[in-house]
């Protein structure tokens, strides 16, 4: 049925052309040539099968900020699962607490967060390679508290105090149950290293859909969103990925498929 | 790949924009000043100036920076104190110097009130805002200051006044 197709006898036509030089060859090799006609179907071997399976690894940012920085722990664990030849399903989950000193306010901000979303890859990988630059969005949530350490008046007139600002409270005030939601666009890489290790890093821009702030006292800082800035929705982010690949099953590209299909 | 670039272009476009931050220098807010009206105790619907006017914080050494010293005016506005629950001033009307000795009629006004920490911006982080101003007056033999009213017991701006006195 299909060589009746338009497209498909046209494709065929230099195969046509193939497969008579190779009757005039058998008629002088007749002796040997009936193996190889058998085995007419040389592109099986050139057919490349793609690891498919889950890949999850940590944040190696946060866990090297977490150490080499006072006032901030973090850690985010990364995931992801290849559902077609492009496309992958993506999780981040983490737990950020980070203490901020500001001019005349000290605040610490501690809760976790969960993204999910898609990457979509846009590299043409070379052949055995697994390489991705991808782009992608999520969806996230975090749920945190804040507290607000100490802080000072600002009050331009210094009258009353020249050389310092007036002390407010120094009793810590913390505020609970705050959440926030956001959109993220991703933008990252990922390298293989060694088989199934990935070395990746990826910068987000993240557009706050949802803010539960106090009255007294906004959300300067969202677990996963970073710094959210006055009068701002945006908020920028990044992440630098090691990633394993545990290996579910084996599958050949569509493309290849479809080519394969039309060479039978 | 194409659209990589574009991708790329757009990303780096937002970054840099995003990294336009606005809120390290504090233009958005301040402590309010208390606002002072002088009104005539006899004609109470209208000001009236108070001459040669200085006013000292209590335990100052120098006069208080929002108001130029021994000028005449009708109204007067002043830095509270947001740490404390009470701030006082000795406010001298008719004021001189006789061989260095100040000859003025000098009353002592105390604001008693409540602080309000309020949170601006990021760069600014609170200011204060006052509530239930209750004035109280050292009584003396002369007191030039006759009467005070509260006009508005909070003090949110220093746009109009919140205490008038009467004299």
């Amino acid at each position: 049925m299909k060589l009746y197709r338009q497209p498909l006898k046209t494709q065929n036509q230099p195969m046509l052309k193939y497969t008579i030089s190779i009757l005039f060859l058998l008629c002088f090799f007749n002796g040997w040539a009936q193996d190889d006609t058998i085995n007419l179907n040389p592109q099986d071997s050139i057919v490349h099968k793609q690891t498919y399976g889950l890949r999850v690894g940590v944040d190696l940012s946060r866990l090297i900020i977490s150490q080499s920085s006072e006032g901030y722990t973090g850690l985010e664990i990364v995931g992801d699962y290849r559902l077609k030849q492009k496309l992958y399903i993506a999780v981040e989950l983490g737990n950020e607490k980070k203490t901020k000193q500001e001019d005349l306010y000290n605040f610490t901000t501690s809760g976790s967060y969960a993204k999910l979303g898609i990457d979509y890859n846009t590299y043409e990988n070379w052949y055995g390679m697994n390489n991705s630059i991808f782009i992608g969005g999520r969806y996230a949530i975090s749920s945190f508290n804040q507290t607000l350490n100490n802080f000072q008046y600002f009050d331009s007139n210094r009258y009353w105090n020249p050389d310092t600002f007036p002390n407010g409270s120094t009793e810590a005030v913390e505020f609970d149950g705050l959440a926030a939601s956001w959109l993220e666009f991703v933008f990252g890489l990922k390298a293989e290293l060694f088989t199934n290790l990935y070395l990746g890093g990826s910068v987000r821009i993240g557009f706050l859909v949802n803010n539960k702030e106090a009255e007294e006292f906004p959300n300067l800082f969202v677990p996963g969103f970073n710094k959210v800035t006055d009068d701002s929705k945006f908020g920028i982010g990044y992440n630098y990925s090691l990633t394993y690949m545990i290996p579910l099953y084996k599958k050949a590209n569509k493309k290849k498929e479809e080519e394969i299909e039309n060479e039978q | 790949m194409n659209k990589l670039k574009i991708a790329f272009i757009i990303l780096l476009g937002i970054i840099f924009f995003s990294a336009c931050e606005k809120d390290d220098i504090c233009v958005a807010g301040d402590t309010p000043l208390l606002v002072i009206r002088f009104y005539d105790e006899t004609d109470t619907t209208n000001t009236k100036n108070v001459t040669n006017l200085r006013v000292v914080g209590l335990d100052q050494t120098t006069t208080v920076n929002t108001f130029s010293d021994r000028s005449s005016a009708d109204s007067l506005a002043v830095p509270l104190r947001p740490s404390t629950t009470s701030t006082t001033y000795l406010l001298i009307a008719n004021s001189a110097d006789e061989d260095e000795v100040e000859i003025g009629n000098t009353d002592i006004l105390t604001i008693n009130h409540e602080t309000k920490e309020v949170f601006v911006s990021r760069a600014c982080g609170f200011i204060a805002n006052y509530e239930n101003l209750t004035p109280s007056l050292d009584t003396d033999t002369d007191n030039w200051i006759k009467n005070i009213e509260v006009i508005s017991s909070t003090v949110e701006n220093s746009e109009s006044a919140h205490v008038k006195i009467y004299h």
